[in-house]
């Protein structure tokens, strides 16, 4: 199973949100990661085919997704960023509407939604409206309705927005669980998660892929470029200009500022330790 | 200020409120003209010369109300100065002159100076006789009191007889005089009004929602000015709502009543000279009325409104606090409505909300009830209650706004609600795609209401008229249609000329009779007898021939057109299909419009503003098979619709009409004689009501392509009535004739197309076909992407 994407371009009048992109992906969790308007959501909607691409080809296992259509559709499992409702709906209700409309037989459906409201929690509400769930509520509704229908590829965006700790770990756990057999694209601006179970980290930045690789690689590819050191408060302003600075910590009564990038000053140390995506996605994606 | 510019900044509030003033005005103005301008047009009915046993109405014969309240308000400043009594004298003589002039000269200007002279005696009666009115109420008194069932003037009875005399005797020095009155009473009978003014307070209200409704209130509730100043903006704001709206409202209907009626210079006369206020016992003049009856509507206004707020704000869950203020509404109203003048609960019937709403009740009707053995009048308790009420509801609704704290309150019926979802889960879990959408359109886009509504409308609907005739020999002619209906042929002829041939008997008798009397063979009652049938013959002889050339006009047209001829009594045809029943077709088409319009604006537009478009496109079934279902659902809606209004309509058609009739060609009815295809007329009504179905369907389309461009429900709602409706409105109501092919009731109704002798129906309705398609395709286009 693979999906791959052949410079893929869209452009919004003279704005380009995808530059030519050229990515494969097999089975395995992908962590998308970028700043606002990175064309992280641009990708994931020509993905579902919600917005027209301007060039270059989606093919899954081969063919054009705009050819197999429905066929694609029927792998698809796709959870928007943005919470999109019934609101007058039972979580329930919804969740077999979602069913029907991914043609899941109703028996199936019963036991899938059975299973999924468990996962996340949400059996003891599931006959509650929608209008009075928690944001995080709302997005563990989604995400069962992403995952309803046992979908070949995965398309998650942002799944652990809003989530407390525990509630983001669990339903961490579970992408990875789920994660054999799939493809599972997963766009956050929550770093931990991508680090924890993504086996590759795709860095957009303007439309483009800036890097890709598995977690480890990144961060390897970052050894040399970390460096903490003390700076007083009134120098703080000046570094911050000269630098992409990741932390701002005290230590032992002193100011310290963790900076980024291929040339750094002297003063301070390497950090050879305990370095994490943050570092890479500032140093890739940080102005 | 903040909160000022939040309500009144708000386009939508704005843009509510402004149509509901402009509805009001619309409807006051309609309601006058409806209403013949509160003048009696109809003249003295003309004599019934053939009578039948059948179900023949004459004509009664009636004028133009505006030439008739033109004359009348004319004569109404000619006269002003006399004296009621006087001038009833003189009236009741014009009026015997005019109806004897009208058997003469019927010309339009006899006619409305008749019947304007008849609504001048009308108003010098009520005036001439109030004085004693007046004496008889203290001599009612008298006798009254005289009986022993009334007589303990320490029961209710005895105390309300003498109170009722106390406050009428106030009114004896008052002189009533000759004026316009219409103004005013057009202002107090326009109860529409006070309800149009409720709904107004009620979205402000509502307004005040807003930050529980976008989950701000704890917000708010936190912020130093968010309690005491914040509850005090809001009385403000609401007193203001009333008084502007109270002064708008009721202002403008004053302002058009007396552009149409006059009378903003008799303000000084004495209100009671305005019949409806007869029964009011303040002597004042009716220029301090409106000062008063104005200032009380604000005050009664602003309670309203202060009571609305209380509802609101008592409940901490927004849905609840709907849901138990329109229950309260609901029990006030059917309290208010229902419950018998004279009940021993009758305290609770006008010591009631809608007292306040309705206020017109309190000035144009006496009544006192039973208040612990005292008779108290309604008027005074309302009055009394008033200023308390205000200070007391004031007061409670901002302690409750400062006080509730918005992350408390236990969610009583959240236990109750869950187990209802359950039973609903269980059951719209089942359901396929198309009960989904039918789900949505009727629960969740609250599209039940719509329908009951349009149940209720439809309910209210009428669909035949009875055809009046004009002379006794046309109602002979019906009858004798009626008596030889069925297929023309030789035997039909020679009933006629039997018929005939009788008729000619009696006439011959009558000649005879003429003849005898001359010779003094007969005396004149046996003479009379003959005179009298002999004229009843001339009239059916004057019918039978029109039957008869109407029998030869169809033979020759069948000849021509290739058709069997029949004699239909077309009366039953023309009350529910033609011309007399046109008001009834346009008003069936516009409900059947509205509820489809209704229904069908929120179904795509709600995808949209839930934010569901990208899911359901992503999912395998959400493009093509999800918008078959909405367009199935809205064929469902549209044949629904149809059945009931059209369903009912064939119904009550076929208990007026001869089955087998429907089996004559369509050529043989007048209104349809030019009809360019030849078929029975049961095979036209078929075409008909499926051309009805299909128009009621393009518009199902035509609404669901403005619902999909739509982002928010409320604006598709707006700009579908404003696609679908309101070009029908404005030529139906309003009169606007340039908007008539605009209109979505001409295709609706098909009738005038269809009979359209110059064949240009066949082009509209084609023009209109070619539209529904490229309504339908354009639909389709958009609704895939």
């Amino acid at each position: 199973m693979q999906l791959e994407l052949i410079d893929l371009t869209k452009k919004y009048g003279d704005f380009v949100a995808l530059d030519h992109i050229n990515v494969t992906f097999t089975e395995g969790i992908y962590g998308i990661l970028g700043a606002n308007g990175a064309g992280k959501s641009t990708t994931m909607n020509l993905l579902t085919d919600n917005i027209a691409r301007t060039d270059g080809q989606i093919l899954f296992d081969g063919t054009d997704i705009l050819k197999l259509g429905k066929e694609f559709r029927r792998v698809l499992g796709y959870m928007p960023q943005q919470q999109g409702f019934y609101e007058h709906m039972t979580a329930q209700t919804f969740l077999f509407y979602m069913a029907d409309l991914k043609g899941i037989p109703k028996r199936k459906a019963a036991q899938e939604i059975d299973s999924l409201l468990e996962i996340t929690n949400l059996s003891h509400v599931r006959h509650r409206k929608l209008g009075g769930y928690s944001g995080g509520m709302k997005q563990r509704v989604l995400l069962c309705q992403a995952l309803l229908g046992d979908p070949k590829v995965v398309i998650l965006d942002e799944p652990t927005a809003g989530l407390d700790p525990k509630e983001r770990i669990r339903i961490r756990n579970f992408i990875s669980s789920i994660s054999r057999g799939r493809i599972i694209l997963l766009a956050t601006h929550i770093v931990s998660d991508i680090e924890s179970i993504s086996d590759q980290i795709l860095m957009m930045k303007t439309g483009q892929v800036v890097k890709m690789g598995e977690p480890g690689e990144l961060l390897d590819s970052v050894a040399d470029k970390v460096k903490e050191m003390p700076c007083p408060p009134e120098s703080l302003e000046q570094i911050q200009a000269q630098y992409k600075v990741g932390n701002i910590f005290n230590r032992h009564g002193e100011t310290w500022v963790r900076i980024i990038g291929d040339q750094l000053p002297e003063e301070g140390r390497y950090v050879e330790e305990h370095l994490s995506l943050e570092d890479v996605y500032l140093y890739y994606l940080g102005e | 200020m903040a909160e000022w510019k939040r309500i009144f900044g708000n386009r939508r509030i704005c843009t509510a409120l402004l149509l509901i003033f402009l509805l009001n005005g619309f409807l006051f103005v309609r309601e006058q003209v409806e209403n013949d301008y509160g003048m009696d047009c109809e003249l003295p009915a003309v004599e019934w010369v053939f009578s039948s046993d059948g179900d023949i109405e004459l004509a009664r014969e009636s004028v133009d109300s505006r030439a008739v309240l033109t004359r009348y308000l004319a004569l109404t400043d000619e006269y002003k100065g006399i004296a009621p009594s006087e001038a009833s004298i003189f009236w009741e003589a014009e009026k015997e002159r005019l109806a004897e002039l009208l058997d003469t000269d019927a010309s339009d200007e006899t006619r409305t100076e008749y019947a304007a002279v008849n609504n001048l005696l009308a108003q010098a009666e009520y005036l001439s006789g109030y004085e004693s009115y007046l004496l008889s109420i203290q001599e009612s008194k008298e006798q009254l009191l005289s009986f022993s069932v009334f007589g303990d003037t320490d029961s209710f009875s005895g105390r309300n007889i003498l109170k009722t005399a106390e406050d009428f005797e106030v009114l004896d020095s008052s002189t009533l005089t000759i004026g316009a009155d219409g103004a005013v009473t057009a202002l107090l009978e326009f109860t529409l009004t006070d309800y149009l003014l409720l709904v107004a307070i009620i979205l402000g209200c509502i307004a005040f929602l807003e930050e529980r409704k976008k989950g701000l209130w704890n917000t708010v509730h936190a912020t130093p000015n968010g309690r005491l100043r914040l509850a005090l903006q809001r009385t403000g704001i609401l007193f203001f709502m009333s008084a502007f709206g109270a002064l708008l409202f009721y202002g403008t209907n004053l302002f058009i009543g007396f552009s149409i009626y006059g009378g903003a210079d008799d303000l000084g006369r004495a209100a009671q000279s305005v019949e409806v206020l007869g029964k009011m016992t303040i002597p004042c003049t009716v220029g301090q009325f409106l000062t008063f009856y104005l200032l009380f509507r604000i005050g009664a206004t602003f309670l309203v409104a202060l009571l609305l707020w209380l509802l609101f704000t008592a409940i901490n869950n927004v849905r609840y606090t709907i849901i138990i203020a329109i229950g309260v509404l609901a029990v006030e109203y059917s309290l208010y409505t229902f419950l018998p003048v004279q009940s021993g609960w009758n305290l609770v019937k006008y010591f009631n909300i809608f007292t306040y709403i309705s206020l017109s009740d309190l000035y144009t009707r006496y009544l006192n009830i039973d208040l612990f053995g005292y008779p108290v009048g309604i008027r005074m308790i309302s009055e009394i209650a008033w200023l308390p009420l205000i200070l007391l509801l004031g007061l409670v609704c901002i302690v409750i706004h400062c006080r509730k704290r918005p992350a408390t309150g236990k969610d009583l019926l959240g236990r109750f609600a869950y187990g209802i979802n359950r039973m609903a889960d269980c059951m719209l879990c089942r359901l396929p795609l198309l009960g989904m959408e039918l789900y949505k359109t009727l629960i969740i886009q609250k599209g039940v209401l719509v329908f009951a509504l349009f149940c209720y409308l439809a309910s209210g609907l009428s669909y035949t008229v009875s055809v009046p005739v004009s002379t006794s020999s046309e109602a002979a002619a019906r009858q004798y249609t009626t008596e030889l209906e069925g297929e023309i042929t030789d035997d039909t002829l020679q009933q006629i000329e039997l018929i005939q041939v009788e008729l000619d008997a009696v006439i011959a008798a009558y000649s005879e009779a003429v003849v005898q009397y001359e010779n003094g063979e007969i005396e004149y009652s046996q003479y009379d007898v003959f005179a009298r049938e002999a004229e009843a013959a001339q009239t059916k002889s004057e019918g039978l021939a029109i039957v008869r050339e109407r029998v030869e006009e169809l033979c020759v047209l069948g000849n021509e057109k290739g058709f069997a001829p029949w004699l239909i009594d077309e009366s039953r045809y023309q009350g529910t299909y033609g011309e007399e029943a046109r008001s009834n077709q346009q008003s069936a088409a516009f409900v059947a419009l509205m509820a489809i319009t209704l229904l069908l604006a929120g179904s795509l537009a709600y995808e949209q503003q839930s934010g569901m478009n990208m899911l359901l496109a992503s999912t395998l079934r959400g493009r093509g098979q999800l918008f078959r279902r909405k367009i199935a659902l809205a064929v469902v809606i549209t044949i629904l619709v149809w059945a009931i209004i059209y369903g009912r309509e064939i119904y009550v058609f076929w208990g007026v009409c001869r089955a087998d009739t429907l089996a004559a060609a369509v050529q043989n009815l007048s209104i349809l004689e030019d009809f360019g295809i030849v078929c029975s007329i049961r095979a036209f009504l078929i075409g008909l009501y499926l051309l009805r179905l299909l128009a009621l369907f393009a518009c199902a389309m035509l609404t669901m392509l403005v619902s999909a461009f739509m982002k928010r429900m409320d604006i598709s709602y707006i700009a579908a009535c404003g696609t679908v409706l309101l070009p029908s409105a404005l030529y139906l109501y309003m009169g606007l004739e340039p908007l008539r092919y605009l209109s979505l009731v001409l295709p609706v109704e098909v009738m005038p197309l269809l009979t359209d002798s110059k064949g240009g129906g066949y082009v509209i309705i084609a023009v209109y076909l070619l539209l529904v398609i490229l309504v339908g395709i354009c639909t389709c286009s958009l609704c895939k992407k």
